[in-house]
């Protein structure tokens, strides 16, 4: 079981650090697939998502991507895939997480 | 529809339930492909399927079968805006005094740690980011949703009252999701507890206390689907009196 140590207890994760605070989460947009339909953007809490040349992207700047998966789910044309999870690197770290899986049939 | 099940024997064997590897049952299709809907028709949703949703809430379990729910149905449209445009009224004060990531802004930085030093699950950074997107606009409180649930909570129940009023909730978005319905659960409605005119409102008086909200609605596009998320680590002790980490 993983804990926090008392130094990531003391340390609160700033948005003036992300890439040492925070690992943002992440989507690829596959160009060729996508048909600039903008449901994503809709569908983003994150507001992480934009469209460009009529293609949806990431946006520019750090949004907040959380790797809910909503874009990728609600995607008409299947061209979004999770490519990082979100992560705190101390105080709201994260505990205890494997890599990712669609949902298992065991 | 009530009634006895089937009688069985005291040693008869349970059922063995499907083998390993089977289809996914329709319950578990609509656990695993229910996503959280932020974009809605406009057309309202009707009585019958809003009260299919409530009775869904109504059979959840609770501690001692108390039951310490009220559900509030807001169909207004004119009564969503103005909850809205309270929260984000809300989203703004917060923001002007504890957004550190407006350029010049650093010294809001240790405003901001305060607060999520004592308040760390509302200050969290994730509500901190969405408060800031909804203070610009940039996110919808209800995303457009025609139905907000309120959930009440009676605090006066045995046991963890707030956790039979998320058991009744899921109850209701599964139920939702099956019928072809989006939901959201939208706990920006926190804020509106703190007004008179919302305490009045929404009934929000002894013993009752605001929990959280469901926003309910028609999806445009098709919202649900299956995603990969992360495996969590689970302690098993096993019958062998070994512990063991499964993935």
């Amino acid at each position: 079981m993983e804990h926090l140590t008392w130094k990531d207890r003391r340390h609160i994760e700033s948005f003036l650090r992300i890439g040492r605070d925070v690992v943002l989460g992440r989507v690829c947009i596959d160009g060729e697939k996508c048909s600039g339909c903008g449901f994503c953007t809709r569908a983003c809490p994150a507001g992480a998502l934009e469209l460009a040349d009529r293609k949806a992207r990431m946006a520019e700047g750090n949004a907040l991507c959380f790797s809910c998966g909503d874009c990728v789910a609600i995607c008409p044309e299947g061209a979004i895939d999770l490519e990082a999870y979100l992560q705190f690197r101390h105080f709201f770290r994260y505990l205890d997480r494997g890599e990712a899986q669609p949902p298992r049939r065991f | 529809m009530t009634g006895k099940n089937p009688r069985t024997e005291p040693d008869e064997p349970g059922k063995p339930g499907p083998e390993p590897g089977a289809p996914f049952t329709p319950v578990e299709e609509v656990i695993f492909r229910r996503r959280s809907v932020r974009f809605y028709r406009k057309s309202q949703v009707p009585e019958h399927l809003v009260r299919r949703v409530l009775e869904a809430g109504r059979f959840a379990p609770s501690a001692g079968n108390a039951q310490p729910w009220r559900f509030v149905v807001i169909q207004d449209p004119a009564m969503i805006e103005e909850m809205t445009r309270d929260v984000i009224a809300v989203c703004r004060r917060v923001m002007r005094m504890a957004d550190y990531t407006e350029p010049g802004m650093q010294r809001k930085e240790s405003v901001a740690k305060a607060l999520q030093r004592i308040l760390p699950n509302m200050f969290h950074p994730i509500p901190l980011a969405a408060m800031k997107l909804i203070s610009q606009g940039k996110l919808g409180v209800w995303h457009g949703a025609p139905t907000v649930i309120a959930l009440l909570v009676d605090g006066r129940a045995p046991g963890k009252p707030f956790l039979d009023i998320g058991i009744a909730g899921q109850n209701m978005v599964l139920a939702a999701h099956s019928l072809g319905l989006g939901t959201c659960w939208v706990s920006f409605i926190a804020p509106l507890a703190m007004m008179p005119k919302w305490k009045k409102r929404l009934g929000i008086r002894h013993p009752y206390k605001l929990a959280t909200s469901i926003a309910l609605g028609y999806p445009r596009g098709e919202p649900d689907g299956m995603v990969s998320r992360e495996t969590r680590a689970v302690d098993w002790h096993g019958e062998d009196g070994k512990r063991r980490v499964v993935t």
